[in-house]
């Protein structure tokens, strides 16, 4: 399945508006970013349920064409239908190096803007705190924090 | 020497606590800009003033007498600064000078070296996937600005909080943040009394992130979420956290509370018509009152090298 608990957490944005228009460059964004959540190839079908139930399905299929060509996802056949999968190769491996490099230096707190800065261990707490509240009460999404993280 | 000259430099001392007050009831956007906006203000009028210093100081060194353009008598009526202030403020602002072209220098080589290396990776890619567990997510600044996310943060994340996190980069990106805080960083070295006001404008631009991504979603919980997960993900591993709440909390949780409650709607208009517009419009004639006071010392000087020129 794309995503952690995608089919169990997407209900609860029955809050959430579908999002605005979104351009191409987003589209193209948000379709690799759920190949690289997903862990494991996946068809172009299960692509459009997750990241755009408003999208068209060829929409999708060109898109991942796109990112195809641009040589960061591969195809494979599974069966019948084609899946799809983002390639890790040395480009990749070199951002990592990037990320080593200006982490020893004072600049990067100037260069990079980070999504979240560090929590202090009292901010930890408070912050389960603050989202064990706003979690509605059926679903074991509480458990999600909890030391959960970059996992595998 | 006019009082007013020293106005700009001391001026951080009372506007700090003012715009700390306004921050949080601002719409972030307003917030950011109203801090950017003061604190450039405040670093020239600080520069302006180390200026007039500088010339009040030197005026009575013997050397600008020398040249027989002043008479020495009329210029020790002008109350003129002594000789040590006026050699203090010329190395202050020899310093500050300096100190912002180092800065400039050293951040520029930073995002240099750093586009380079990620130059290989993306290419002409704005969005860079990088095969890594560890959670994490950043922009690299620039006209042609790159979001970076590690595979990691990715999977930690549902569908609709992905969403979130690349809406959030993509606003740092689109409205140029790394530009305001260059500005920023340039003025605190101008005044270092800016310095506290640096935090509150880091937190302000990312508030105005979150908010223009809940914007472009239509998500809020979902962008309240990905903060929170992001977070705890980058801490697990660490031990389990001890202690009390007693601290002030830290951006994050604040972040994540201000996106569980309604979008803040005080912008311009509901401004003008409430007290916190009050502390707005005090704030703002503070620091145009401190530009004023500049330009009267300004005059205050030349009205006094005028009078002591030596005719003829």
């Amino acid at each position: 399945m794309v995503g952690h608990g995608a089919p169990r957490q997407e209900p609860d944005a029955g809050n959430s508006a579908t999002p605005n228009r979104r351009g191409p460059g987003q589209l193209e964004a948000e379709i690799l970013a759920a190949l690289w959540a997903a862990g494991e190839p996946v068809t172009a079908a299960v692509v459009q349920r997750e990241v755009g139930p408003d999208l068209a399905y060829t929409t999708v299929v060109t898109i991942l064409s796109r990112l195809r060509d641009k040589g960061v996802l591969a195809r494979v056949r599974t069966g019948r239908a084609y899946a799809y999968v983002p390639i890790a190769d040395e480009p990749g491996l070199a951002a990592r190096r990037m990320r080593r490099v200006l982490d020893s230096e004072a600049d990067r707190r100037t260069v990079l803007a980070r999504f979240v800065s560090d929590l202090s261990s009292a901010d930890e707490l408070l912050l389960r705190a603050v989202l064990d509240e706003s979690v509605p009460p059926e679903g074991p999404s509480p458990s999600e924090g909890r030391g959960r993280g970059g996992q595998d | 020497m006019h009082f007013a000259v020293y106005v700009p430099l001391l001026a951080p001392l009372l506007l700090l606590p003012c715009l700390r007050l306004l921050a949080p009831q601002l719409h972030p956007r307003f917030a950011s800009w109203l801090l950017m906006i003061t604190m450039v203000a405040l670093g020239l009028g600080s520069t302006a003033s180390l200026a007039i210093l500088t010339a009040a100081g030197l005026v009575k060194l013997p050397v600008a007498q020398l040249t027989g353009r002043w008479s020495a008598e009329l210029l020790a009526q002008y109350d003129a600064v002594g000789l040590p202030v006026g050699v203090g403020a010329a190395a202050g602002l020899a310093g500050s000078v300096v100190a912002c072209g180092y800065t400039l220098a050293r951040w520029a080589r930073a995002l240099n070296r750093a586009r380079r290396e990620l130059g290989e990776v993306a290419g002409d890619a704005a969005f860079t996937v990088v095969p890594d567990d560890t959670p994490y997510a950043y922009t690299l600044p620039g006209s042609r600005g790159k979001i970076v996310v590690s595979s990691g943060m990715l999977r930690a994340l549902t569908t609709a909080e992905r969403r979130a996190l690349l809406a959030h980069e993509r606003a740092h990106l689109e409205s140029r943040h790394d530009l305001i805080h260059c500005l920023a960083m340039l003025a605190v070295r101008l005044n270092p009394l800016l310095v506290p006001l640096r935090a509150t404008l880091s937190y302000t631009i990312e508030r105005w992130a979150d908010e223009s991504a809940v914007r472009d979603t239509g998500d809020r919980p979902a962008a309240a979420r990905a903060i929170g997960k992001a977070a705890l993900a980058a801490r697990a591993g660490s031990r389990p956290p001890v202690g009390s709440l007693a601290a002030a909390a830290g951006p994050v949780p604040r972040r994540v509370q201000a996106l569980l409650r309604p979008a803040p709607v005080l912008g311009l208009r509901g401004l003008l018509r409430s007290f916190v517009g009050v502390i707005c419009a005090g704030t703002i004639v503070m620091v145009v009152g401190s530009g004023l006071a500049t330009v009267e010392a300004a005059s205050d000087l030349n009205r006094a090298l005028e009078t002591s020129e030596v005719a003829g």
